[in-house]
């Protein structure tokens, strides 16, 4: 379980989350909003580039604020970035290699845990393929891969979906889904696309300005006036 | 892609072993030595090279971390008589930390501040340089004497200029394996990341301060052993050879020669120590390698971002293409 109680971050005067709580029980959770809702800065808090000013961010019964952000990785926390984060001058296989060298256990352990997430993610067959020879969608592939490499406990995508076209999307989504039979990782997506979230999020959490309008199961989420106003509203209205 | 950088590694090594052992055997006299300091240069070169090319930090203190390595070298060599092989390790070990040190501030800054904070350490080395000179067999912490100039021992193995110049080749060589080898490992993977975004870096698990001062070390320890083995040559060393103006010189080269390639450190190094001597053999001003390197600098920098190595690495991979 991943509980955000009373998370608060300021920049400046600007209150970037404002005593933000939820206790994300699903296997796939979703954070949606507007742009500027605050849902990148909730993703750097939990991942540790931002300290928040007060609350606490508990997983799996671990209060992770204070832990290091390159030590999460080792603990089981994987995220990805809203630009995916891919080396070019790597090839598939050493863009996760590069996970996997900061894990423990042996070189073969930590290479079978490689092959395993290429594996499971379908590019295998690309592993010897460099980092500048990868196309929009198989980047967004690689990334997701290097986020299963190893024992995740979490795994935050920041817009997997962005820049994909409708078929990949959806193709994503699936892959999302399946992680669940991979290994026993929670994982919390971000992104525009309400049609993935509405998919593949058993619940989500509706940020605006850095608060809370919403959050509960996806679909009685969507439904709220308050998202709709805040957030689908003219969407909502065309469909 | 693998192949062809193993494909690439094989002609570099045969043409490495090659020139090592041929070289002494056509070259004469003055040029046995240019080359031998080629070398050495070459060395720095590539610790420039791959901090530029695999981690995009700018270092402009590599001629003066060599000035410290030869500085090292000279010291223990008056002071001791301890084997060539320790001085040089020694004074590796020494730039190398000395390096490892110019990372802190590494760790806060980048581009162009970086690169500032190099030079002026380079800055400070001249003074020093100039102020104390390199030891010569002189008595104090310094070493320094008048009219001293005591034997500056070599290895046993390489006692003539022409099997030195054998031997520096080899170390050089074995300079180029480490980084080669470093790329191929985790803190090549890591430096790749580190490069891509430190942010990335981070969120992979990445301890970016102790892969970062790692390559300061590397480079250190390049140009540490260029230093020491340049000090070993020329028995004597000056000032002179390792201002500022000369460490921005050689990585000013080194984006000629091509960053990312092997190859481009040797280009590097050849136009540093080469051209002004091929110039001063046919009678012009040396001085005058400057302006070239400069218009083949702007060159670099408008139409070729790879380099001279990276042009004739893309005129073999076409013609392989069309074979």
């Amino acid at each position: 379980m991943i509980a955000l109680d009373g998370v608060t971050v300021r920049f400046g005067g600007l209150v970037a989350l404002d005593a933000i709580s939820a206790q994300f029980e699903a296997a796939v959770s979703g954070i949606i909003g507007p742009n500027g809702a605050g849902k990148t800065t909730t993703m750097n808090v939990i991942s540790g580039f931002l300290t928040p000013k007060s609350g606490a961010v508990v997983v799996d019964g671990t209060d992770l604020v204070g832990m290091s952000p390159h030590k999460r990785p080792h603990w089981g926390l994987r995220r990805s970035f809203q630009r995916e984060q891919i080396a070019d001058d790597l090839s598939v296989l050493g863009n996760l290699l590069s996970l996997a060298d900061n894990l423990h256990g042996s070189r073969a352990e930590r290479r079978a845990n490689v092959d395993a997430a290429l594996e499971f993610v379908g590019i295998t067959a690309m592993a010897g393929r460099m980092g500048a020879s990868l196309n929009t969608y198989e980047r967004r592939l690689t990334d997701l891969a290097r986020c299963l490499v190893g024992q995740p406990r979490l795994i935050m995508l920041d817009e997997p979906a962005g820049g994909l076209t409708v078929e990949e999307s959806a193709h994503l989504g699936d892959i999302i889904l399946r992680i669940g039979g991979f290994c026993p990782a929670q994982v919390l997506v971000i992104d525009h696309d309400v049609d993935l979230i509405a998919r593949i999020c058993a619940q989500t959490l509706v940020l605006d300005f850095g608060r809370r309008i919403a959050f509960g199961p996806t679909a009685a989420v969507l439904a709220d006036p308050a998202v709709k106003a805040a957030y689908l509203g003219i969407e909502v209205d065309h469909a | 892609m693998a192949r062809q950088a193993n494909t690439s590694l094989v002609a570099g090594l045969s043409a490495a072993i090659l020139a090592a052992f041929g070289l002494p055997l056509v070259l004469g006299g003055q040029w046995t030595g240019i080359f031998t300091s080629t070398a050495c240069f070459a060395m720095a070169a590539m610790g420039a090279g791959f901090m530029y090319s695999r981690l995009g930090m700018v270092s402009l203190a590599q001629v003066a971390l060599m000035g410290v390595g030869g500085w090292v070298t000279l010291r223990l060599n008056h002071a001791f008589s301890l084997p060539f092989e320790t001085n040089l390790i020694l004074a590796a070990v020494v730039t190398s930390v000395l390096g490892m040190l110019l990372a802190i501030p590494a760790l806060r800054m980048r581009g162009l501040y970086l690169a500032l904070v190099t030079l002026m350490v380079a800055g400070g080395l001249e003074v020093v340089f100039t102020a104390y000179q390199f030891p010569n067999g002189g008595a104090g912490f310094w070493g320094v004497g008048t009219s001293f100039a005591a034997e500056m021992r070599r290895p046993v193995l390489a006692q003539s200029d022409g099997a030195y110049l054998t031997y520096t080749l080899l170390v050089a060589m074995l300079g180029l394996l480490l980084i080669m080898a470093h790329r191929q490992t985790a803190p090549g993977r890591a430096w790749a990341l580190i490069r891509r975004s430190e942010a990335a870096a981070i969120a992979s698990g990445t301890n970016v301060t102790f892969y970062k001062t790692w390559a300061f070390g590397l480079s250190g320890l390049l140009a540490g052993l260029g230093g020491g083995l340049l000090a070993g040559s020329l028995g004597l060393l000056d000032a002179s050879s390792f201002r500022a103006s000369e460490s921005i010189l050689l990585f000013a080269l080194v984006i000629v020669g091509g960053a990312r390639f092997w190859l481009g450190a040797v280009i590097a190094a050849v136009l540093y120590r080469v051209a002004p001597g091929l110039l001063n053999n046919w009678g012009v001003d040396a001085d005058l390698a400057l302006i070239f390197f400069g218009a083949a600098l702007l060159h670099a920098v408008t139409t070729a971002p790879d380099g001279i190595a990276g042009q004739i690495t893309g005129l073999f991979r076409r013609r392989e293409a069309k074979a």
